[in-house]
């Protein structure tokens, strides 16, 4: 036990990796890890971290436990949980307002993945494989909706539907939430193209299926994964989506979280965390979706896997 | 035209008449031609000028170094490149605007290419369906296809449980299930490990002289062009050096790319002197000259290392000189003795292992020796 | 057909639909912003770019200013707060690495609303917080968070705390930790090692961080609207104002061009320094 050059060997670095710092590089020692007394507390034994990570935790994770928790409180208090009760729920799912809300944000939800979905896998194909000014330009376009700020999307549908004069209703909601959801799938969907061999797809056209033909059968099976993937994280994110919504939307029935926000405006009532909850299990719910699929449908993505070159 | 050809020419205009061959006019023997093709990829040229045929029934192989524009020729032939300029004709009739999926032709590819969510049968059942064959014929031809490559009772699997070299055969039978008047194989066998690959070389053979199909065959390996091919276009930076059956590439190369690539070549630096060459290191050697080879130009000497003996067993009227012996090499099967003549000028000499004592008995590093061949085994490359 | 031309017949639908429903508005948006309103508040063209001096009117400065301040504020505060989660997962997670990063992000997962609405609840003046104060007889008539810059903030900063925590573990996870026991041993001092091994690795991940967390906080709105008052405005409030309130779409319009350019010309810098970087660790 004694203080030396040896190095404490960290546990992800194996014994003889070579191992440089800013240039140098040195063989760490394959000397056995000794235990040894240093001067000082070891900076890197993580107490502080460790105490800030829960701390972190439990932060973020009370304020949604609470509301879960006050939604189910016999009182409309919001400072004490006085018994248990569902009352909230009843008043959200009977008024009638509200449950038109949730239909309509469900109803949205879904036509915007399709179609978003749709568009977005047809343009990441042609962004992969088309070669010309115009391709690259669609793809600076196809970008900036991913970094514009989401009051700048809202407020522009808001003018282009004043300007064409259509009145604002779910139609016009979903419009906006296709038209900066596309993006995403296509970043998605172009990720797993790319990876895809070529050759599988050049092979299907030698063997006498034509362009349409190979996409359908041989490149959708395999693009399923991410189409899937990004179809859900699509719907996930026009579920919630809000400050689009709340400048597409017209009179009623308004998405839910306009619905929320509204409510909120005009004080804390107690539905609003039934609400709330309720909103939560659904993305929830999505994610456990997203997360199983893939393992659902196991070993058919094996088999979807198109086959890359041959490895020893 | 040497006898292999005759034969193979004999033998080949009896077994392609298929339903879905379509032959144009005028097509003659041959099954693939390129006139003038120059392919570019924006600045760079891939192809130059080239002109090739391809006589039907034909193995024919495209070698050369990687970038050499082999690929880029057999992609012509497919469909999925475009010349630049030229024209390819494919039995005959003008292809350039025709697409892959409507040429007589078929690719085995080098990752083997298969569908991943079909099994083997569905794999080689594709290219039939997608030409509306009837469904008893598919499951008949299919049977065949899969007999001929012996996978035989593997028609339920899936691609992922395959080996690579069963992979390999799924690929050969997709393709030639479907009777392509000519058949594109793209490096097939570099993914295979060595025995393994030799053994389809065998097999890739056979199969072409059973079914007759007209192969076109790309690698970089000149053992396996030299082993499979009936003739071969060797290719470098676009350019097709030389094109020649096996022997005369190998025995007459007319070029010195082409002599350093196939095999091992003793390249010796030396001038044209009289009728024959002066080496570097001064001796005079009769050798044929090619035409037009003035007095006192560079070129080079080139000797294959086979065709070198050392010491004892140099004849008369060989061509003969002295170096120092700097390494040798057991090989097994052979023994390769390298010799330095002059610094810088060395040889390699290549003897087969017959049952004379070991080859370490034999040569010692630093042993001067005597060393000679035949001047008609002399090549002058410019 | 040729692959080119295929492609290209793919690309059109979604490319028009971009370019119509998206590109065009923002057009729109430009020209709007040079326009004015008639008598009857209807929103008409015409060259009016005193928009755009209207926007950095006195009036407005504050607003404007307080935007940049919040979202500067929320930056260092998610820094500060995530920089350490994301080293303690990266650096000491070992197996569970992943899980406990899924396990962070999870309440990120909620709609910013409802999480935003949480907080709501929970330092309104009947809020638990509150609750627990008057209780333990901290305060008489409990104390006020609402309303306040400090509420919006750490509204803010719980909304966005996500994209700051992932590209900093993403950049602190492919560092090798043998380095830093190199480093130790040979810089000595913690602060030291800190700055010449554990910085450069992260930087990456700290820019790509405060970018995503600057861009989006500038222009929200919600955390202002729901946690602060009038006093607490922020750009977006006042471009929300001006367009579903005041009918003032003009103005909002240039409020919302000036906000858009501020916030590119950060993208920008944080682009092209970000491919200096990855040109010159290539090189």
């Amino acid at each position: 036990m004694g203080e030396g050059a040896e190095f404490d060997v960290g546990p992800s670095a194996n014994r003889g990796d070579l191992v440089s710092t800013e240039g140098w590089a040195e063989r760490v020692p394959l000397a056995r890890r000794r235990p040894r007394r240093r001067r000082g507390r070891d900076f890197d034994r993580p107490v502080f971290l460790r105490v800030f990570f829960i701390v972190f935790m439990f932060f973020t994770f009370a304020p949604i436990v609470i509301v879960a928790l006050f939604s189910f409180n016999s009182t409309p208090s919001l400072q004490n949980f006085t018994g248990f009760s569902t009352q909230w729920y009843d008043e959200f799912f009977s008024n009638v307002g509200l449950r038109e809300s949730l239909v309509a944000s469900i109803e949205i939800a879904l036509v915007t993945m399709v179609v978003a979905t749709v568009l977005g896998t047809t343009l990441a194909f042609g962004l992969v494989r088309a070669r010309s000014r115009l391709a690259q330009s669609s793809n600076v376009l196809m970008l900036i909706p991913l970094v514009t700020p989401e009051i700048v999307a809202g407020t522009s549908a808001l003018l282009l539907f004043a300007q064409i004069g259509i009145d604002l209703s779910l139609l016009t909601i979903m419009i906006a939430h296709i038209t900066f959801s596309i993006s995403f799938v296509t970043v998605i969907v172009r990720a797993r193209l790319s990876a895809l061999n070529r050759e599988v797809e050049e092979a299907a056209l030698d063997l006498g299926a034509t362009r349409m033909q190979t996409l359908r059968l041989i490149v959708l099976p395999a693009l399923w994964p991410a189409i899937i993937a990004s179809a859900l994280l699509i719907f996930a994110l026009s579920f919630d989506d809000f400050v689009i919504s709340f400048f597409t939307t017209g009179e009623s029935p308004t998405p839910l979280p306009v619905q929320i926000y509204s409510s909120i405006r005009f004080g804390v009532t107690p539905t609003i965390n039934a609400i709330g909850t309720s909103m939560l299990v659904i993305s929830f719910l999505i994610l456990a979706v997203a997360v199983a699929l893939p393992r659902l449908l196991g070993r058919r993505e094996e088999e979807n896997v198109l086959i890359g070159r041959e490895t020893a | 035209m040497t006898a292999n050809q005759t034969t193979a020419a004999n033998q080949t205009s009896t077994e392609t008449a298929t339903p879905e061959t379509t032959r144009g006019d005028g097509a003659g023997d041959e099954a693939i031609r390129f006139e003038d093709v120059t392919k570019r990829f924006g600045p760079t040229v891939a192809v130059e000028d080239l002109n090739l045929r391809v006589r039907r029934g034909e193995f024919f192989s495209l070698l050369g170094p990687s970038g050499c524009g082999k690929t880029t020729t057999l992609r012509m032939v497919a469909g999925f490149e475009q010349p630049s300029a030229g024209s390819v004709y494919l039995d005959g009739e003008h292809v350039e605007d025709v697409p892959p999926y409507r040429r007589n032709v078929n690719t085995v590819f080098q990752s083997y290419a298969l569908f991943e969510h079909l099994d083997v049968e569905g794999n080689v059942a594709f290219g039939l369906k997608r030409r509306k064959v009837p469904d008893d014929e598919i499951r008949s031809r299919v049977a065949e296809a899969i007999e001929l490559v012996q996978l035989t009772g593997r028609e339920h699997s899936k691609p992922r449980q395959l080996s690579g070299g069963q992979m390999q055969r799924v690929a050969l039978a997709r393709a030639l299930v479907n009777r392509p008047s000519v058949l594109l194989l793209d490096e097939p066998l570099g993914s295979l490990d060595l025995k393994l690959r030799k053994q389809m070389q065998v097999e890739l053979k056979e199969i072409q002289r059973e079914v007759g199909i007209t192969f076109l065959y790309v690698t970089h390996d000149q053992e396996e062009a030299l082993a499979m091919s009936d003739r071969i276009a060797v290719m470098d930076e676009g350019v097709v050096q030389q094109i020649g059956p096996p022997e005369e590439i190998y025995e007459t190369p007319r070029k010195t790319f082409v002599a350093g690539f196939i095999g091992v070549s003793n390249l010796l630096p030396a001038t044209v002197e009289g009728d024959g060459v002066r080496l570097s290191t001064g001796q005079l050697s009769r050798a044929a000259l090619p035409e037009g080879s003035q007095q006192g130009a560079s070129v080079h000497c080139s000797v294959r290392p086979e065709k070198i003996f050392l010491d004892d067993l140099i004849e008369d009227g060989m061509v003969s000189v002295e170096g120092t012996i700097v390494e040798r090499i057991y090989l097994g099967t052979t023994t390769q003795v390298i010799i330095e003549l002059a610094p810088g000028v060395r040889v390699i000499s290549l003897e087969q292992n017959t049952d004379r004592s070991r080859a370490d008995d034999r040569w010692e590093i630093g042993q001067r020796v005597r060393l000679g061949w035949h001047p008609e085994h002399a090549l002058v490359l410019r | 057909m040729s692959e080119n031309r295929f492609a290209h017949l793919l690309l059109a639908p979604a490319g028009l639909w971009l370019a119509l429903l998206f590109a065009v508005p923002l057009g729109i948006v430009v020209a709007v912003s040079l326009g004015t309103t008639d008598p009857i508040y209807q929103a008409v063209y015409g060259w009016h770019p005193e928009n755009y001096a209207d926007v950095f009117d006195p009036l407005f400065t504050p607003v404007l200013l307080r935007s940049v301040g919040f979202a500067l504020a929320t930056v260092v505060l998610c820094l500060l707060i995530g920089y350490p989660i994301a080293y303690y997962i990266a650096r000491f997670g070992g197996r569970w690495k992943t899980l406990l990063i899924a396990l962070v992000v999870l309440p990120f997962l909620v709609n910013y609303l409802v999480r935003t609405y949480a907080w709501v609840a929970i330092l309104s003046d009947e809020g638990l917080v509150n609750g627990i104060v008057t209780d333990a007889g901290l305060s008489e008539n409990g104390v006020r968070f609402l309303n306040t810059p400090w509420a919006v903030i750490g509204g803010l900063v719980y909304g966005y705390l996500a994209f700051m925590i992932l590209p900093l573990y993403a950049a602190l996870d492919r560092m090798d930790p043998a380095l830093i026991e190199a480093g130790k041993d040979l810089y000595g001092s913690r602060w030291q090692t800190f700055w010449h091994v554990t910085w450069p690795a992260a930087f990456q991940g700290v820019a790509a961080g405060c970018v995503l967390v600057f861009l989006p906080a500038v222009g929200d709105f919600i955390s202002a609207q729901l946690l602060g008052g009038a006093d607490t405005y922020m750009v977006g409030n006042l471009i929300q104002q001006q367009f579903l309130e005041a009918a003032n779409w003009p103005f909002g319009a240039a409020l919302t061009i000036v906000m858009m350019a501020f916030l590119l010309i950060w993208l920008s810098i944080y682009l092209r320094s970000a491919a200096r970087a990855s040109r010159e660790a290539t090189a």
